[in-house]
């Protein structure tokens, strides 16, 4: 049974189209990733799904039900983690929860107890009665999803809900969206940290100027760059680096340098190692290691626009 | 019930925001203070006057009215009025038109024929209050005495005795010293600065990006739209429930006796304000809606009485003062207070309860037309 239908949407602001033309499904207990750059279209489209914009064309349906005829049953049976954290500092966090949860129409001794397993998955049952201001950016990010989950949605749909925090909340967010899946919710993962959705989700679309440009699983997304390879070169030093001069060796795509890590795709029939490591030597760059990766998501999203992720 | 909790939600976020706090509750007791105090001259204590004259005839000599008369005049006299007798043949209303006079009456037993001074009003309004008392016993009296002729003439005398000057509403310690003034105006004033708030009602919610998840709820936007209203409007009348309570006992205002009639009354002008505000935000797309309401309510708020008493508005101010809702208000609810005229709360009352109503429901329009919140 598929949770999402999203069929021919197109969302334009005046007459600049957001989300173009944009099919997708995704079916019970997946974890499935949407992964683009900025601007993407990614928010655009989960607000859709949401009921905050409404679609210009094109027809969206939740549990088989459409969600301009059914917005009640749409809305009940999803919870939206949003891009921005949306809670408010004057409220404890357990009356954040509880609110939220309220609007969804839990009611009594239910309520409690919903507010406070909510906040327990979220491991800030120890902070219930707490106020925002108090946390650290994690925490709040971790309360934002308690928000979205107290009422048990069939579907979560996350927005980026890992911008701008430390590494241990960022874990501790990964390992409850799997846990979150292992009760039974299906989820939907926004991210434009390819790490990330390469690590967690079970099924990927990768969406560019609102357009879905491939979907698959991982497995089935890194096929598609068969024709490339990725070398990955450590030097000590970036200045001198001829990064240029690197760009015009025969059948390199991309170049560019990375935290002393000159990263490049090439073509994979061509054999230019030689050249490669001439080049360097040539600009006396002190090379460290050299190594081949296996194709990951970055690569696939640059073989298919020509563009890194992060840029 | 969802309704309920985003009204409780609008409340303890009020609550806990110490600005709001402040603004609603220190300051109008601050300026009460300082107003009440630094402007208490502009205010006379009592009314006084050196005496009130009174001319008057009397039609039937040697009937149950002139010694019923005689004994009033009595009491007149110990009230600072000074009653002179007329013959009949001289011109009483030419002696009050001279001036010589506040009022003329000339008693018959059939009633009292009054004739007040146009310049010696409020003279000649507590002349004529204490006269219609007087009729108003004497005819009791006289029904009472149809039943047992006997006891005429001492119902009389002891109709006749007695002050008059209380049953009167002009006595003049109900006039307002300068505290009790401030503390109305200033309550008046807090009431309507919850337009203030009400423009960010909506647009808070936009800002800390939690109308996305009011949207994203299984919420009607009536549901939504109503449980802030009815929030804003609840926690901004107990503000102005605790400034009134805390002129009253503490500053020792005066409030009156009508308790009832003086806080409906500013509980539909907080709906009035809270109407008013989400309006303007609804007008006005950005923040110009606030600043707007900011100045317009400062306007009111000093047109309207908040910072000069309305009695000492003269002229063309009274009509500039017209404009401003809290004029309205603060006039009734003097009314209220100092004359005991709860019927004055009406015409107000229905007026901000009519307006408030046309303001939500343009809004509520709007809010129904627009995509997002
Ligand atoms: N309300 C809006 N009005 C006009 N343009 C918008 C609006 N919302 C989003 N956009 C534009 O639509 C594009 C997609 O935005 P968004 O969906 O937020 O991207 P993402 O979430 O993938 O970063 C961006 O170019 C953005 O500027
Ligand atoms: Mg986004």
């Amino acid at each position: 049974m598929n949770v999402l239908d999203i069929r021919n949407v197109t969302k334009t602001f005046g007459d600049f189209a957001a989300v173009d033309n944009m099919s997708l499904s995704v079916r019970e207990g997946e974890i499935f990733g949407f992964l683009g750059a900025n601007g993407a279209g990614k928010s655009t489209t989960i607000h859709m799904v949401s009921s905050l914009l409404k679609a210009t064309k094109g027809d969206i349906e939740i549990l088989g039900k459409n969600i301009a005829k059914f917005p009640r049953f749409a809305k009940a049976n999803i919870g939206i983690v949003p891009q921005d954290l949306a809670i408010y500092e004057q409220l404890t966090a357990y009356e954040n929860v509880r609110f939220f949860a309220g609007l969804y129409g839990l009611r009594g001794s239910l309520l409690q107890e919903r507010t406070e397993e909510a906040l327990e998955f979220v491991g800030l049952g120890d902070k219930a009665k707490s106020f925002p201001k108090s946390f650290s950016g994690g925490m709040k990010r971790r309360l934002n999803i308690a928000c979205a989950i107290a009422h048990r949605p069939k579907l979560i749909i996350m927005d980026e809900p890992t911008v701008g925090i430390d590494p241990h909340s960022r874990n501790y967010i990964l390992q409850s969206v799997r846990k979150l899946n292992e009760m039974g919710c299906t989820i939907i993962y926004t991210s434009h940290y390819m790490e990330e959705v390469e690590e967690i989700c079970t099924r990927i679309a990768i969406v560019d100027h609102g357009k879905i440009i491939a979907e698959g699983t991982k497995e089935q997304l890194k096929a598609i760059v068969t024709d490339t390879k990725e070398i990955w070169i450590g030097v000590r030093s970036e200045e001198g680096v001829g990064i240029e001069a690197l760009r015009s060796i025969p059948g390199i795509v991309s170049a560019r340098i990375d935290d002393g890590m000159i990263k490049l795709q090439s073509k994979a029939e061509i054999n230019n190692l030689n050249e490669i490591i001439q080049q360097l030597i040539r600009s006396r760059a002190d090379i460290r290691s050299v190594e081949e990766q296996a194709p990951n998501l970055e690569s696939v999203f640059l073989t298919l626009t020509g563009r890194n992720l992060r840029d | 019930m969802k309704i309920a909790s985003i009204a409780w939600k609008e409340v303890v976020t009020t609550i806990r925001d110490r600005r709001a706090f402040l603004f609603m509750l220190a300051f109008p007791i601050v300026l009460m203070l300082i107003l009440g105090s630094a402007l208490s001259n502009a205010f006379t204590d009592s009314l006084s006057f050196d005496e009130l004259k009174l001319a008057y005839t009397l039609e039937d000599q040697a009937s149950p009215v002139e010694s019923y008369w005689n004994g009033f005049s009595t009491s007149l006299a110990s009230s600072g009025v000074a009653a002179t007798a007329l013959s009949a043949e001289a011109d009483g209303q030419a002696a009050v038109k001279n001036g010589e006079y506040a009022a003329y009456a000339k008693i018959g037993s059939d009633g009292i024929a009054f004739y007040g001074s146009s310049k010696l009003t409020v003279e000649s309004d507590i002349l004529q209050a204490m006269l219609a008392s007087f009729a108003n016993r004497y005819s009791l009296a006289m029904a009472a005495a149809s039943q047992a002729p006997d006891a005429l003439p001492s119902l009389l005398a002891a109709a006749g005795s007695g002050t008059y000057v209380r049953e009167t509403s002009l006595t003049a310690d109900r006039a307002p010293n300068s505290m009790d003034y401030y503390a109305m105006a200033m309550s008046t004033m807090i009431a309507f600065y919850a337009c203030m708030s009400a423009t960010q009602l909506f647009r808070s919610e936009k800002l800390r990006h939690t109308a996305l998840r009011l949207t994203a709820a299984p919420l009607s936007k009536g549901e939504l739209f109503a449980g802030k209203i009815i929030g804003s409007t609840v926690i901004n009348f107990v503000f102005v429930i605790a400034v009134v309570a805390f002129s009253r006992f503490v500053l020792g205002a005066e409030w009156g006796s009508h308790y009832g009639s003086v806080l409906l009354l500013l509980f539909t002008e907080v709906l009035l304000a809270v109407s008013v505000g989400v309006g303007a935000s609804y007008l006005f797309k950005s923040d110009g809606g606030s600043s707007v309401v900011m100045m317009v309510t400062q306007i009111f708020s000093f047109i309207g009485g908040a910072y000069f008493p309305l009695s000492g508005m003269t002229g063309w101010w009274v009509w500039v003062a017209k404009l401003s809702p809290l004029y309205w208000i603060n006039n009734a609810l003097a009314r209220i207070i100092y004359s005991d005229d709860v019927q004055a709360m009406w015409p107000t009352l229905l007026l901000n309860v009519i307006l408030s109503v046309l303001f939500l429901s343009l809004c509520a329009a709007f809010m129904r037309k627009k995509e997002a919140l």
